[in-house]
């Protein structure tokens, strides 16, 4: 019995866990207009329905792009700042590392209220500009811990090499520090790039008219449930998890090997 | 001299522009929420000055402290039940699980995690619902005759909550667990300890740190978080967040909004001086 | 307090790997013996057998007569110190060295007596109440051992416990940890890769290469005439001089040697760098050119190449009180007693 009590818990802990993701993907293939028991079907309308909405497909590619742009944009000011503070000695830099880091200790929803606020007192308009930069903010803490942390001695001796034999210190950057560093700064873009992806209380306050997926997701709930929702749900559930499994193979399974 | 001086400016080029970036689009802000807090709404003009208004305002009317007090109800009950919960699978998979299966089973026991954010509640509520997977399961089992009310409590906001941290937390607790030396665990056994005195005199303490650190990154994301009580408590009993977004919203009253948003802070600092001897913020 | 050991036939695979191959071994009461190998030999694999670590797939472990070998460390007999000593970083020394009694039992009074007991032992009665990480890498190691002693093992193991230790150092608890030996009586099974540790402090020495026990003995013995050429060689540097059998003696490139050879054919005869001297031995090597020659207080250490051998280089350890010259020619002989002779192979 104690033999097999800590395999019970441990069966019962991954149906908890699986649980709603099963129940999301399941009812996504409803034959019916309720995901809920009993389980008509297998159909695949709801997906034919989600994937024929210009609405979804928009946001889906505006939430694309925000991804992508938020994500390159936070790893290269945090690849910058890395290199900076880790290879040259400024003034009170841990007081700039704080700095830096400071973001990663508040809500998203306090990070989104004062650029709201901001934003509002500026007079300018909410887009998905206003949303990526509110992006940028909450990534840019990551990238740049990510980052600083891999920078190790070994690179450092790269460097002086590079620079013994006649780089300059851009040159230096891009050939030898950048390269060395890939797989921190690969981390970095994915895992900025799924962030932003998922998020949806910065981008709810931060944009208008075009909106990220997310939040055309969370403006689809309000009729209740529906099996379109779960197929919506259950196709981002899987773009997440594409993006998830080439991070571990690309990145992790690299450094590895 | 002239040389240092050149590669300190150097390292400013470097590092300048994450410093704006952070300068106008966080601490700017931060700030301007900071005023905002003190300023007051004339009708619907903004009046800026010191003022503690709001902050009266929030001590005086019931529904909105009674909101701090829920949000803190709910983030406690939702860090305490998720370490009680993690702990055990976490050890479960650096202990019990084969060496080389440790990997793929703690990359299924997250994957969830990568749910969209929205998606994940709404999944719950599938799950919950009035017609769901639960009530659907207990009436099909005669456990129960007339479908029981799940969604729209604070039962099922904790257990969404729940749901995400257990994921978070058994990540970091693994991670704690297996950075251990098996030493440590070889030598309490060696000198005749069993299993669980084994587990309370040595691994235990010596993941403390780690299981506080996790703590304290549930109770931060829990308390500011939004989606999961608005889709899975709705309306019946309001956390900081959604009170904050009912300001925003329908009575754009932005001095209350930043007056909460600053208690909330406020309560994240005081969960961070509990427990900061403990804290290892570096580690994550 | 003491205990004989056997190892019965002890075979153990990891997987596909083999390390440990049929393995009978008995160690005696209030010995200190030193298991000796490079890694992966099977040495730690063995002590974990021993220490209850690892069950063994086949074979038998007995300590003090009785048959131990499914009984888990907490029960056994045997306590350990571990390469990396182990220390709880969240318990003071004096907790930590009583932790052992705290589980057997013991109340609060009599374990604090008995940890500050073993303390003094290990010469730390001062800082009882320090952490671990407050200490030095010798001073941990003190600990470890306070520790595992502290529940009155019958048997000790310890496995590379001057490892992470500067060579000085390293010298220092050699001499120290035979000291404590003798004081408890307690059998102490010793795993180390440093031939030098080995000789330093054990009774006897167990060589053991890809999972078998090569040979066994007292140190010297094993030096002077180690029972195969992995022990001679691990034993301490050596020349190795092709030879062949030759009737009842060896032939070698510089004559006949009378010595009874193990075998026909092909063999390796094998020579310390001490036992090759000036003159007076009994073995001629003849004279010989110095190629290079280097002071090293208790010796000169020269590289010499035989006239009659202009293929090998032999390294010899002659007397200090003359450094020879590049180029110079010296008349060699050896020692036979200290010339061994195996199978080449």
């Amino acid at each position: 019995m104690t033999r097999l009590a800590p395999w019970l818990y441990f069966a019962a802990a991954y149906c908890f866990i699986y649980l709603p993701v099963g129940a999301l993907v399941l009812f996504s293939f409803q034959e019916g207009g309720l995901p809920v028991p009993p389980f008509k079907g297998p159909s695949l309308k709801w997906y034919a329905q989600v994937l024929g909405d210009d609405d979804l497909m928009d946001a889906l590619l505006n939430s694309v792009v925000v991804a992508i742009g938020s994500g390159a944009g936070a790893v290269g000011l945090g690849f910058l700042a890395a290199y900076g503070l880790a290879r040259h000695t400024l003034p009170g830099s841990v007081v700039l590392r704080g700095l830096l880091i400071a973001p990663l200790t508040v809500s998203y929803l306090i990070v989104g209220l004062g650029l709201l606020i901001v934003i509002n007192r500026l007079g300018l308009g909410l887009s998905l500009w206003t949303a990526g930069i509110g992006h940028v903010v909450i990534n840019l803490p990551l990238c740049f811990a990510i980052i600083y942390a891999s920078m190790g001695a070994q690179q450092q001796n790269a460097e002086r090499a590079a620079r013994d034999l006649g780089a300059g210190e851009a040159q230096v950057v891009l050939l030898v520090t950048a390269p060395m560093l890939m797989p921190a700064i690969l981390a970095a873009f994915f895992l900025s790039v799924t962030l932003s992806w998922d998020e949806f209380i910065i981008a709810f306050l931060l944009t208008r008219f075009d909106v990220t997926l997310p939040v055309e997701i969370w403006s689809l709930l309000r009729s209740g449930l529906s099996p379109a929702l779960n197929a919506i749900g259950s196709f981002v559930f899987l773009i997440s998890v594409m993006i998830v499994l080439a991070l571990e193979l690309l990145v992790f399974g690299r450094r590895r090997a | 001299m002239r040389n240092a001086a050149r590669q300190t400016l150097r390292g400013w080029g470097f590092t300048a522009p994450a410093l704006l970036w952070t300068l106008a689009f966080f601490i700017v802000p931060f700030l301007v929420m900071g005023a905002m807090s003190l300023a007051t709404l004339d009708g619907r003009t903004l009046v800026w000055g010191i003022r503690f208004d709001n902050y009266a305002e929030l001590a005086g009317k019931a529904y909105l402290w009674r909101a701090v007090v829920i949000s803190v109800e709910i983030t406690l009950t939702v860090t305490i039940v998720s370490v009680l919960l993690a702990y055990p699978l976490a050890w479960i998979i650096a202990f019990r699980v084969p060496q080389r299966w440790q990997r793929l089973a703690l990359l299924l026991a997250i994957l969830p995690f990568w749910t969209s954010y929205v998606v994940r509640s709404y999944a719950w509520l599938l799950v919950l619902a009035r017609e769901g997977v639960v009530n659907q399961t207990l009436m099909g089992l005669g456990i129960t005759s007339e479908p029981i009310t799940i969604a729209n409590t604070r039962f099922a906001t904790v257990t969404g909550f729940v749901h995400f941290f257990v994921m978070l937390l058994t990540l970091t607790i693994y991670a704690n667990l297996i950075q251990l030396s098996p030493n440590y665990r070889r030598a309490a056994m060696d000198l005749g300890a069993n299993a669980f005195q084994t587990f309370v005199h040595v691994v235990l303490p010596l993941t403390l740190p780690g299981i506080i650190t996790g703590a304290f990154l549930t109770f931060v994301l829990c308390i500011g978080d939004y989606v999961t009580p608005q889709i899975l408590g709705g309306n019946t009993e309001l956390t900081v967040p959604q009170v904050i977004m009912v300001q925003l919203g329908r009575r754009a009253d932005f001095p209350l909004a930043a007056a909460l948003a600053i208690v909330l802070m406020g309560i994240v600092t005081l969960a961070y001086l509990a427990c900061a001897r403990w804290l290892r913020l570096d580690r994550l | 307090m003491t205990a004989p050991v056997t190892f019965n036939g002890v075979s153990h695979w990891f997987g596909a790997f083999h390390a440990l191959k049929n393995i009978s071994l008995e160690i005696g009461e209030g010995e200190y013996v030193t298991l000796l190998g490079p890694s992966g030999c099977g040495k730690t694999t063995l002590l974990s057998v021993l220490g209850g670590f690892i069950e063994p797939t086949e074979g038998q472990v007995l300590i003090g007569g009785r048959d131990l070998t499914h009984v888990p460390p907490a029960k056994r007999p045997t306590t350990t110190v571990f390469q990396d000593y182990a220390l709880f970083p969240h318990m003071s020394l004096r907790d930590n060295v009583a932790f052992g009694l705290r589980m057997a039992g013991v109340g609060r009074q009599e374990r604090r007596a008995r940890a500050d007991e073993q303390l003094a032992l290990v010469g730390l009665a001062d800082a009882a109440g320090k952490r671990p990480h407050e200490l030095s890498g010798g001073q941990r190691q003190r600990v470890a051992l306070a520790r595992a002693l502290a529940v009155r093992p019958d048997v000790l193991l310890l496995d590379e416990p001057l490892g992470a230790l500067d060579l000085k150092l390293r010298r220092a608890m050699q001499d120290e940890l035979k000291d404590i030996q003798r004081k408890v009586g307690t059998t102490f099974v010793h795993v180390t890769h440093d031939q030098e540790e080995a000789m330093a402090i054990a009774d006897r020495i167990v060589v053991m290469n890809a999972g078998r026990v090569e040979d066994e003995g007292a140190p010297a013995r094993i030096y002077r005439k180690p029972a195969t050429l992995f022990a001679a060689g691990f034993m301490g540097e050596m020349n190795r001089i092709p030879a062949r059998a030759s009737g009842t003696g060896v032939e070698t490139p510089f004559g006949p040697v009378d010595i009874t050879p193990p075998a026909e054919g092909a063999l390796v005869l094998c020579l310390r760098p001490e036992a090759v001297k000036h003159a007076n031995g009994t073995v001629l090597i003849g004279p010989a050119t110095v190629r290079d020659a280097a002071f090293f207080g208790t010796h000169c250490r020269v590289h010499v190449v035989p006239q009659a051998a202009p293929d090998l280089t032999i390294v010899a350890h002659l007397p200090p009180d003359r450094v020879p010259a590049a180029g110079e020619t010296l008349a060699l002989t050896a020692e036979i007693d200290a010339i061994s002779v195996f199978l080449a192979g």
